[in-house]
């Protein structure tokens, strides 16, 4: 297809300021007169909370907030689901914390130095409750309870064992299944607890105003969620709340969700009744959210041609002490996991347990890397078991075009109407080599290598044909200015990924406007309709759909009011872009003489007082389709060492329509070292005994690929499959989690393709395959 | 604690400043001076978002107390360029795609061109090596390389051969 | 949690001394309530993780006396005040003392290197710092200076545990000195960590001459795998005076990896650091005697 600006590599709107230094994050926020707040965190895993005294701290001229000073109300910090499938279990302020690092109370004063040592200066007593710091023993009957009750939207709901949702779905018979497979290959997989690692460390600033109101600038994922849970929390009118739309310093998942720290710090500049900025330091930051572990039991049944035929998974999450999105996430889960494979039969249990650690939440993938591991590992392990081609076998039972796809869970559907998958397997194949790849047999020597695949999938957006468990929809508004340039408000937050960029595109694209004519607004929750969030990879399938679908009625005012001018039907006219004029036209259809420029046309309206040529308006996205990915990985194995080396890496994406060439790029090479990340370095791990986190909080022992640990910029090679999505603004779909979801796997099916090692969990350590070579190639980890 | 006279260049202007003993150079410049390009990320000299040079060397200013740069001279990200006159390490980082989130790119620029002005044309490793203490979580670094690479060859290649 | 890293919260007096007399004077003076500041990279992050609090700060890194490095053909003298950086950057160092030169290498990144001084890598006593390997095996001394007078350290007696050191309260370190090595000499040092940039999970230095086909005189260090950074003299003994072969390496790597008893901790485990001292030790001893003008 012929595009004007979809698909060019154009610079980023936002580039001039962040390469400046000038682009605000929440952290730059400064608003006159405001005071600094910290936070006084929990050195307990487990504890009721006495008393509290402030009084030396006051004394100190510091403002505090307590638990009995904040509003008493329930809630769940995330609130993309429905309300009736919303677990609430936090308070602004708890009177029982629950685990290490929890926020308890809160200081401000004009200093940050001052609120420090105030907050240092608060007398807490506790009443220490045993913990609960591993998740089967949560399970077990005689295990301390973290709560009694909880509210699932607005009923009271018992808590048991521990366990804070489950679920569990069957489709067919799958214990038929099995009976008929000729193979059951069984494995059992753990993936860690790991911290997002944003760069931007969490951040509010909250200014009261005088009119009752306050304005609040943070870092979010999501400015609308984050005026409606404020506006519950403290009951105030929505139209006094206003929170701003800024950049955000990576978020990966960590700011889905209204942040814990803004009630509080809302709480704080109520109380002081001035402005009050609450900056996370890193520790903070690292006791507030990880992304979920899981541990899975898969079973799969094949038969001896390679077909699947039925697969069992149970997967328990250590949700830590909140349900941030739990119960979505289990859902999502079966949804990433039934989506991969036509299992035929098959079953899904899913438990998510509370235990006293550091709240789980979503991080890129929800779910998805966790299922991705266990699903795409086990694939190998069938096809080495059975003797099949691993990517034949891949081929053969792969959901594809035509099937159905659960994008966000069991009630989020749609059918496949574009993919990839056939294609990229195929070129992965043919670049790495595939068919002179040996068997970790015919390896010998101190530096082995060896080659894994892996394929996976993420859903753009979580629309369907029906709505579901979860809101998806956006808006925009877009205006054409007296000169022909065009302002666009949307409420999407640009995670860094170029969400913004692909919105100006897809407008100047539909108007035939040049991109440098097109911007993106300065806004906020009262200048934007609603947008749910950016997440579930659908900025640009969900967000910019909206904006076409906005522009198109922008379209048409502007061709009805051309009409107007030209004395002639709207039908027979149309846009084009005039590039020696540089102006945007509307003509008689083939008849291009008689034109006139989009500008004059806005200006014409404006002196016949005809009005703006301006619309706002909503769109949900009705699909959800899967955008495919697929990574070969090659790795070179130190076995004196048990270091590991990337040497090569191929990244494969069908999104549909490359919109952004460039940061789609950028996504998948960025994916590539969050994924090395997890699938070699990192693991947020608790002491079993305090509950403190072994890192203390400190990045130092929290170790994230730097420079050096990537592959060299020409052994990455990025291949966009060649597809168009029939339902996506101009054929686009999403990339951003997709991009990460089958690194792991890759890597660990690599590895085991060099030393013929199987390793069942992340991260695979130096130490691990060290170990492991000692006991011998057969051993399994 | 006395706050004590200092007298700093910064970004090429000479300043007086009083700082208290215990005052970081980071919350000096941001809350001071208002120079929000200097990024706090970690505060213990593991992230390089606070990168800044210090006599022309890149330094972290999470960990220098502002009362010891006294006489020296301090460039942020400020003072590499500005919009209306990039700084072509710059221009070569919007034109890479090595922005995303952005938070740390002021860290990476300055190490960027202190690098290129000790090694006017480093080779990959080189490069790689000498960023490997400023974290991005976001882009993987190919890019950021990719952006530094390009630009030492344009500042290395002779006029003519610059189409290469 | 009681820390804040984005501030530095304790109070404390703030002492420049632009010379080493004043330096001196100032220690004795407030000695025992004063801290000595260099280049910050350790002290400031003890201090902001409430690790350690202090009274007086006197600040030395700008001591221009102590900021040099000096070679003649036969000896090396560093002051204590030398960036890491710039110990990097050295040509000589580069050139003979390669052991030093690796070792600075694989430090930290740049911007720290820039910050950091060599005086407070030693004089921050962790049993991971990775300049100690070297110093040791080049058979280092250092002198320590008070108002009380001078004295001599050998490296080896300078490391007592953990954060501990020799170093009397009223002391500075002020002097780096490295003896003749002798002649055919090769040096070499590795570390393993668990990115680039990291501290070492353990790190090892190899220093030897060589006489013919035979190892002459011989150090080996070990760090991160006891309190303190350590010699392996019996590992030493079964190279010197030996005609070097893949076997004598093999051998006498074999055998320090027996001696040393490293911890588990967050960085790696015991078993991991027993396995790898052989591998990185017999590849240590091979480059040093491969830069001695050895063969193999
Ligand atoms: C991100 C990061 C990475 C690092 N990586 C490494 C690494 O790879 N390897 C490694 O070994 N270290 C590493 N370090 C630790 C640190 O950078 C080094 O130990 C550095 O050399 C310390 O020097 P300094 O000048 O900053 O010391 P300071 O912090 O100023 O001082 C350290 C200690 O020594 C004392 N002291 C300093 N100078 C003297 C003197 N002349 N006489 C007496 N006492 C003195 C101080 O009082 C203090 O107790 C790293 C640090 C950071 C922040
Ligand atoms: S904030 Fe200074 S290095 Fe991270
Ligand atoms: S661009 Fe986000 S951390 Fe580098």
């Amino acid at each position: 297809m012929d595009f004007q600006v979809i698909g060019k590599v154009l610079p980023r709107k936002d580039g001039i300021a962040k390469v400046c230094g000038k682009e605000p994050f929440a952290s730059d926020i400064v608003v006159p007169h405001m005071l600094y707040a910290v936070t006084l965190r929990s050195e307990h895993a487990h504890a009721e909370i006495l008393k509290i005294d402030t009084s030396e701290a006051e004394s100190m001229g510091a403002v505090c907030i307590t638990p009995t000073e904040v509003p008493d109300f329930t809630y769940n910090e995330r609130t993309v689901s429905i309300p009736e499938k919303t677990y609430c279990d936090r308070k602004v302020l708890p009177r029982r914390v629950r685990h290490v690092g929890e926020a308890i109370a809160a200081v401000a004063a004009e200093t940050e130095e001052l609120a420090f040592r105030a907050m240092q200066a608060i007398k807490v007593e506790y009443n220490v409750l045993p913990s609960v710091l591993d998740p089967e023993e949560a399970m077990k009957p005689e295990a301390e309870s973290l709560y009694d009750e909880i509210l699932l939207g607005k009923q009271q709901l018992k808590v048991k064992h521990n366990v804070a949702c489950e679920r569990n779905i069957v489709i067919g018979d799958p214990e038929a299944g099995f009976a008929a497979a000729d193979y059951i290959v069984e494995r059992d997989y753990d993936l860690p607890r790991i911290y997002h690692h944003q760069m931007e460390t969490k951040t509010v600033v909250c200014q009261p105003e005088a009119n009752g109101g306050i304005t609040v600038w943070t870092t979010t994922q999501t400015i609308h969620n984050v005026r409606q849970l404020l506006g519950q929390i403290f009951e105030l009118p929505l139209s006094k709340i206003n929170v701003k739309k800024l950049s955000i310093g990576g978020s990966f998942g960590s700011s889905i969700q209204m942040n814990s720290m803004i009630p509080i710090c809302v709480a704080l500049a109520l109380k002081a009744r001035c402005p009050v900025k609450l900056v996370s330091s890193r520790e903070d930051d690292i006791h507030d959210h990880v992304k979920f572990p899981a541990r899975i039991k898969l079973k799969v049944g094949v038969t001896k041609d390679a077909k699947i035929v039925a697969a069992d998974m149970r997967v328990l999450v250590d949700i830590g002490a909140h349900q941030i999105n739990s119960y979505p996430l289990l859902g999502c889960m079966s949804g990433w996991y039934a989506s991969l494979y036509k299992w035929q039969d098959f079953r899904f249990d899913g438990t998510a347990v509370y235990t006293n650690k550091v709240p789980g939440c979503a991080m890129q993938g929800y779910g998805n890397p966790e299922v991705n591991f266990a699903v795409e590992s086990h694939m190998d392990v069938i096809a080495n078991e059975c003797g099949f081609d691993p990517i034949e076998f891949r081929l053969k039972n792969y959901v594809g075009i035509g099937d159905e796809f659960w994008g966000q869970g069991p009630t989020v559907k749609s059918i496949i109407k574009s993919c990839g998958v056939e294609e990229m397997l195929a070129v992965g194949a043919e670049k790495i080599g595939w068919s002179e790849r040996q068997s970790s047999q015919a390896k010998t020597g101190r530096y082995r290598k060896g080659v894994g695949i892996a394929r996976g999938f993420h859903t753009s957006g979580t629309g369907g044909p029906k709505p579901g468990e979860v809101i998806d929809y956006s808006s925009a508004t877009i205006k054409i200015n007296e000169d022909g340039t065009v302002d666009v408000l949307s409420p999407v937050m640009d995670l860094g990924g170029g969400t913004g960029e692909a919105t100006v595109k897809v407008v100047a694209e539909l108007l035939k406007v040049p991109y440098d004519k097109v911007e993106l607004a300065i806004v906020d929750t009262r200048t934007t309709g609603y947008d749910v969030n950016t997440h579930a990879t659908r900025g640009v399938y969900c967000g910019c759909g909206a904006a076409l679908h906005v522009a198109k009625q922008v379209k048409t005012k502007l061709l009805e009011f051309a009409s107007r001018i030209l004395e002639e039907n709207p039908d027979d006219l149309d846009l084009s872009y005039e590039p020696e004029e540089k102006k945007t036209i509307i003509h008689v259809k083939r008849f291009k003489q008689k034109q006139i420029s989009i500008g004059e046309v806005a200006k014409l309206a404006q002196i016949y007082s005809w009005g703006t040529i301006a619309v706002s308006d909503s769109y949900r996205q009705r699909n959800c389709p899967p955008c495919f990915v697929a990574h070969f990985i090659e790795v070179e194995v130190d076995t004196w060492t048990g270091i590991v080396k990337v040497p090569r890496a191929i990244l494969l994406a069908d999104s549909g329509t490359p919109i952004n060439p460039d940061m789609l790029e950028g996504q998948l090479i960025g994916s590539l070292s969050r994924g090395l990340g997890y699938a070699a370095y990192e693991s947020t791990e608790n002491d079993l005994e305090t509950g403190k986190l072994l890192c203390g909080g400190f990045i130092t022992d929290n170790k994230i690929p730097t420079s050096c640990e990537m592959p060299l910029m020409d052994n990455i090679e990025v291949y966009f499959a060649h597809t168009y999505e029939p339902t996506g603004p101009f054929g686009a779909k999403g990339i951003g989690e997709a991009a990460l979801n089958s690194v792991a796997a890759a890597y660990a099916n690599a590895i085991y393709n060099a030393i013929g090692i199987r390793f069942y969990h992340t991260p695979i350590t130096p130490e691990r395959i060290l170990q492991a070579l000692e006991g011998g190639a057969s051993v399994e980890n | 604690m006395e706050k004590r006279l200092i007298k700093v260049t910064i970004n090429g202007k000479l300043r007086e400043l009083f700082v208290k003993p215990n005052d970081l150079l980071l919350n000096v410049l941001r809350n001071d001076l208002n120079l929000m390009g200097t990024k706090y990320g970690c505060g213990i000299g593991e992230c390089g978002a606070c990168t800044v040079l210090l006599d022309g060397q890149t330094a972290l200013a999470c960990l220098i107390l502002a009362v010891t740069v006294d006489g020296q001279e301090i460039t942020t990200i400020e003072g590499m360029g500005d919009p209306a006159q990039l700084h072509p390490l710059q221009e070569s980082f919007i034109e890479h795609g090595a922005v995303q989130c952005g938070f740390c790119t002021p860290g990476m620029l300055l190490a960027g061109e202190a690098l290129l002005k000790e090694n006017p044309n480093p080779n990959e490793e080189e490069i790689r090596e000498y960023l490997r203490g400023n974290l991005c979580r976001c882009t993987g670094y190919a890019a950021i390389v990719k952006a530094i690479k390009s630009e030492a060859k344009c500042q290395s290649a002779d006029p003519g051969t610059l189409s290469e | 949690m009681k820390t804040n890293t984005k501030i530095l919260a304790s109070e404390f007096e703030y002492l420049e001394c632009p010379t080493l007399a004043e330096a001196l004077n100032c220690l004795s003076k407030y000695n025992g309530k004063a801290k000595i500041l260099a280049g910050g990279t350790d002290l400031l992050i003890k201090m902001k993780s409430g690790l350690l609090q202090c009274q007086y700060l006197i600040f030395v890194k700008k001591i221009e006396a102590l900021n040099y490095l000096i070679s003649d053909k036969k000896t090396l003298r560093i002051g204590p005040m030398i960036s890491l950086r710039s110990i990097e950057k050295n040509e000589q160092v580069k050139a003979y003392y390669s052991a030093l030169f690796e070792a600075v290498r694989s430090m930290a990144a740049t911007s720290v290197k820039n910050m950091a001084t060599i005086g407070g890598n030693l004089c921050n006593g962790s049993p991971a710092a990775d300049t100690a390997p070297p110093l040791l095996v080049y058979g280092a001394t250092l002198k320590l200076s008070s108002i009380r007078g001078d004295r001599i350290v050998p490296v080896e007696e300078f490391f007592v545990g953990p954060s501990q050191t020799v170093l009397e309260s009223d002391e500075l370190l002020t002097e780096i000195c490295l003896p003749d090595l002798g002649d055919q000499i090769g040096s070499s040092f590795l570390k393993l960590g668990r990115v680039s940039a990291d501290i070492a999970k353990i790190n090892v230095a190899v220093c030897l001459n060589r006489t013919g086909k035979s190892v002459g005189n011989c150090r080996i260090a070990f760090g991160s795998v006891a309190p303190t950074p350590i010699r392996i003299p019996e590992a030493e003994e079964i190279l010197k005076g030996q005609e070097m072969s893949d076997e004598l390496i093999v051998k006498a790597a074999k055998a320090a990896a027996g001696l040393i008893k490293p911890i588990t901790d967050k960085r790696s485990t015991n078993s991991y650091r027993q396995q790898v001292s052989k591998v990185i030790l017999e590849e240590g001893i091979r480059s040093a005697w491969q830069r001695a003008g050895g063969e193999l």
